[in-house]
This record gives C-alpha cells, structure tokens and sequence, in this order.
C-alpha cells in the first residue's frame, strides 16, 4: 500500500495523456489490424478473411504500382531534398549580406500549407498555360507543354519541383543548426595551416554534418514515402494512374470505394516499412553517437 | 541527442565570421552572391506573382509580363471571394482547432513528461517503450480506423473529429521529458523538502526552465495543426466545418480556366500566417531545428 500511495502521483499525472494516447494511437493501430482481415459488405455487416486482403494486394497491379511509384518517388526526391537544403544552409551560412532574408526566402514556403503550395503551382504550371509556360514562351520556346498530365516523366518533375520548393528550407534549417554548432576554431586553426574555403569545406564541413545528415537522410525518407498532398491536388494521381502513391492509393480503395479491407490492409504494410526504416535509422543514429 | 540552436545569440561568432570572410577568394564571393540572389528570386517569384495575380481583374491576361506592371488593379476578387465563400470562417475554424490542439498537446506532454523524467515508478519503461512505438506509427495509416471510430461516434464533420486524434502526440512528450532530464534533480528534491507539491513543481519550476523547449513545441504544433490536410479532408464535409487546407481546395474546385480567385484565396489565408512568420521569424526557424533535431 505504500508503495501504490508513493506512486500514485506520478501514475495520476500521466493518466490524461495515456488515456488519450491509447484511445487515439493504440486503439486505432489494433482495430486497423483488425479490420485488415475483415471483408466489409453494403449494410455494414463483415466478415473474418484472413489474409484474404493482403494477398488482395499483392495481385492488385494498381497496388504494387503504386509502391514502385512511391519507391521512384523516395529514390529521387531523398538525394535533392538532402543536397539542395544542404548547399542552401551552406549558402545562407556563409559571411555574405542578407543571409537572413536568403534564409526567410527559402524557408517561407514551408509555413504555407500543402492546399495552397499546390494551388500556386496550379497556375504555374497552369493546364491553360500557367508562369512557367510563359517564361519558356519569353525565351524562345513557343510550346504549350501541359506539365501536370502531358507524360509520366512530366508529372514527376512537376511533383518532384514542387516538393523541393516547399520542403527544402525545413532540411535547410537542420542544415543550418548542425553547421553552427562547428567549433570555429577547427576552421581559423585550418586558415593558419593556409587551408583554402573548399578545402575547409571537404575536411571540416562535410564530416561535421554526419550525424545531422542520417537525421536528415531518414526524416526525409519518411516524408517521401507519406507523399500524398501535393500529388492529389497537383496531378490527381495522373497522368493515367501514373503518379498514384501509396497513401493515395490507400485514400482511393477506403474514401471513394469504400473497400477498408483492403484499404486498412495497405496502410499496415505502409506501416511495416517505415517501422523497419525506423528501426534502421535507430540503428544508425547510436553508432554514430 | 542535443538540443541545438539555430541562430547565434552571441556576437562573438559574427566576428569570427567576418574574419573569415576575408580569407574567401573574390571568385567565391562573387559566385556565392549570384547564387543566393538567383535562388532566392526563383523561390519568391511564385508567390509574388500569385499576390500580383490577386490584383488583376477576372479574366484578363496575367501571363503577359508587361501587364504586370500596368493597371488595371482591383481589390474586386478579395470583395467576391469574402462575399462568396466562408473564407474568414475557414480561418476562424483553423486558428481555433491550431489554438486548442498546441495548449492541449502542451498541458497534456508537460503532465506526462515530468514523473516519466524526474520519478523512477513500476511500468516507466513500458510507458517510454509505447511512446517510442507510437513515434513511428504514420497518422496516414489510422486514416480508416479513425474514420470508422469517429462515425460511430457520431462525430465525423465536427471540431472534435479535428482536434482529438492531434492532441495526445508522442513526440511532444519525449522532448519535453528529454529537456526535463537536463533540470538538476536536486532543485526538485528541494522544493520538494519545502513541502512544495508537485503540480506547483510542475507549473512554478519546471516550465518556466523549460520554455525554450515549449516555444518550439508550440510552434510545430500550431503550424502542423494549421497545415493538416489528409484528416480534415476525409472527416470534413459541411463548408462551414472546414478548415483552410481543406476549404482552399473546395474553393479552387470552381475556378478551372481562372487564376486570379484561387490566388485571392491563397493570399487570404496566407496573410495571418505570413505576419505571425515575420514578426516571429528567428523563433519559428529555431523552433523547427530544435524541434527537428530533437
């Protein structure tokens, strides 16, 4: 009894939170598991399955598309979004004037929002002719080039563009905070021995910035593998069914056709591999503490 | 696992700084200041057209650079988009669920966070292993069993559906305990010998101490909060329930040849989270590495 009267506060404090968390994170994850091996009917009725949906899945050539596509997804947009933000950080870390609105710049269109990246990009992109159109009109080339739904390869640049412009100043600020913390004294010590700025740029920078490029390398696989936002708004999952990622795959077979089965199916296997990537990047991290 | 700062609040590092400016090579300089001037007028042009666009009248031709600079200018589709939609309710509905959600999600890590760092009870580990499980769970891949939990509840299309499955977040309470674990033990030890309890512990010591880390939470929470689109998209129908990421796109669902409304909209619901960005800017930036980096 003294024991449950010492611990009682701490329990007490936690109460409102577990409560909460097991209502809305722990409960959710066991009934999607739940619901992943029910088959639903019309009027509401379901019914045990098994792995019926999973292998649903694994026959459904829309399904597998859909990873291979947010596997092309994650393989192009985790190198930009780590080399573009990092050269961005270099950028706005460097003694030059008005590093602080270069870095206002390049972080502003991350507060914006996925609705409204997207509709801004609609009119640039614009099916009726949108800024980017125009510029390439200006200099010399006369063609009207549909960029969100004329070809696969056109949709994907679009999305990838897109993506770099809104995210990048988010992996930009981690950058950023890595390279402050650099003792300066590594750099004047290197300046003594007549180290030129690549050279200190190659042998102090890039290995100071490791441990914060892991963090970096997996925060952004994990976003990748999510995309959703900016594609259904933008391409709608077209041209044809081409840029259709896991989690709009996901939306489609649970909101429009209303099959959770599978639906629920989909996103425990989107939860096996980013738990794996977590698991990975756990890994990573304490080696390199 | 450290907690950074983004920005340097000292002057010493801006000297050492200037000092090494000097050893730049001209070249370097040049081509360092072309680039971040051409980068930067790449990353500000879209939305400054879409502002531009948001002054140009319905239909007229907002691809023509030289019209650009030319009247006709016109307040006309910011009168027409506020009469015409529940824009200012869509940002009425956002910074109400951001609002809720970032004191909730704050008095809910702060109560949690602090037995799990400062007091060694039964069932700790088993509290830290959940929260480090539930850090790696995709909101995207609750979407169905959220879906069917809060229809059965009869509370789909409603605020509740907004804010209850944001408030009770892991990574809120694992940084606020990691920032607690820096406190010395002993100051809580002390108060707790002067007979102070443990909610004034809480309230009186350790959140004051802990600010830089609330700040940053706070700041992520708003603006993910502010920023949620998946969610509120499937559980929202009634346009006066919507939130802006949600709204914007039912908005721009009517206007498909047309730029200049969709960019009014942008800019509408752009402009309170734009002022709270400038004036906060070096907290929101830092807010996000800390938050980032944890």
């Amino acid at each position: 009894m003294v024991g449950v009267r010492k611990y009682m506060p701490s329990y007490l404090l936690m109460l409102p939170f577990l409560i909460l968390y097991l209502l809305f994170t722990f409960y959710p994850i066991v009934r999607g598991f739940i619901i992943s091996l029910q088959k639903f009917y019309v009027l509401g009725t379901k019914e045990f399955v098994g792995l019926a949906n999973y292998n649903y899945l694994l026959h459904d050539s829309t399904f597998l598309s859909s990873v291979w596509h947010t596997v092309i997804f994650v393989v192009f947009s985790v190198p930009l979004l780590v080399i573009i933000p990092f050269c961005l950080a270099l950028i706005v870390n460097a003694p030059i004037k008005g590093r602080k609105i270069y870095q206002a710049v390049f972080f502003l269109p991350m507060i914006l929002g996925v609705s409204v990246v997207s509709s801004v990009w609609s009119a640039m992109l614009g099916n009726y002719g949108g800024l980017v159109d125009a510029v390439l009109n200006a200099i010399g080339i006369h063609q009207e080039i549909n960029w969100t739904a004329q070809s696969t390869q056109l949709a994907w640049i679009s999305v990838l563009a897109v993506t770099v412009w809104w995210t990048a100043g988010f992996n930009m600020v981690l950058y950023l905070a890595a390279l402050q913390d650099i003792p300066k004294e590594l750099y004047e010590a290197a300046s003594l021995d007549g180290a030129s700025g690549w050279a200190k740029t190659c042998f102090i920078t890039l290995p100071s910035v490791k441990r914060v490029t892991i963090l970096v390398v997996f925060l952004q696989f994990i976003a990748s593998f999510n995309v959703f936002g900016q594609i259904f708004l933008l391409t709608g999952g077209g041209p044809a069914g081409a840029t259709t990622t896991i989690v709009s795959y996901i939306y489609e077979k649970s909101f429009s056709e209303f099959l959770f089965g599978p639906g629920a199916a989909a996103s425990y296997i989107l939860f096996f591999i980013l738990l794996i990537v977590s698991l990975i990047q756990l890994r990573l991290m304490s080696k390199t503490e | 696992m450290q907690v950074r700062e983004a920005m340097p609040t000292s002057p010493a590092p801006v000297s050492a700084r200037a000092d090494s400016a000097l050893r730049m090579g001209r070249l370097t300089r040049v081509l360092l200041y072309l680039v971040a001037i051409v980068l930067s007028i790449l990353w500000v042009v879209p939305s400054l057209w879409i502002l531009l666009v948001s002054f140009k009248p319905q239909g007229s031709n907002v691809l023509n650079v030289a019209s650009w600079f030319q009247a006709p200018y016109s307040v006309g589709n910011y009168v027409y988009a506020f009469t015409h939609a529940p824009i200012l309710l869509w940002l009425l509905n956002s910074f109400l669920v951001a609002l809720i959600v970032t004191v909730l999600v704050l008095l809910l890590s702060v109560l949690c966070a602090f037995p799990i760092s400062q007091n060694r009870f039964p069932g700790r580990g088993l509290v830290v292993f959940l929260l480090a499980l539930g850090l790696m769970v995709p909101g995207e891949a609750l979407l169905i069993p959220f879906y069917l939990l809060f229809r059965s509840l009869h509370m789909l299309d409603g605020y509740g559906a907004l804010i209850l499955p944001s408030i009770a977040v892991p990574f809120g309470v694992l940084l606020v305990k990691q920032f607690f674990d820096g406190l010395s033990r002993e100051y809580f030890e002390a108060a707790r010998m002067d007979g102070c309890g443990v909610l004034r512990m809480i309230f009186m010591i350790a959140v004051p101490l802990a600010r830089p880390a609330l700040a940053a939470l706070a700041i992520f929470t708003f603006l993910g909060s502010w920023n949620n689109f998946l969610w509120p998209y499937i559980s929202i129908t009634s346009p006066n329930v919507m939130t802006v990421p949600v709204g914007i796109p039912f908005f721009n669902s009517s206007y498909h040849t047309d730029y200049t409304l969709p960019a009014t909209a942008d800019v509408i619901v752009s402009i309170p989270v734009f002022i709270v960005y400038v004036l906060f800017q070096r907290h929101i930036i830092r807010g996000f590495a800390f938050s980032g980096l944890k």
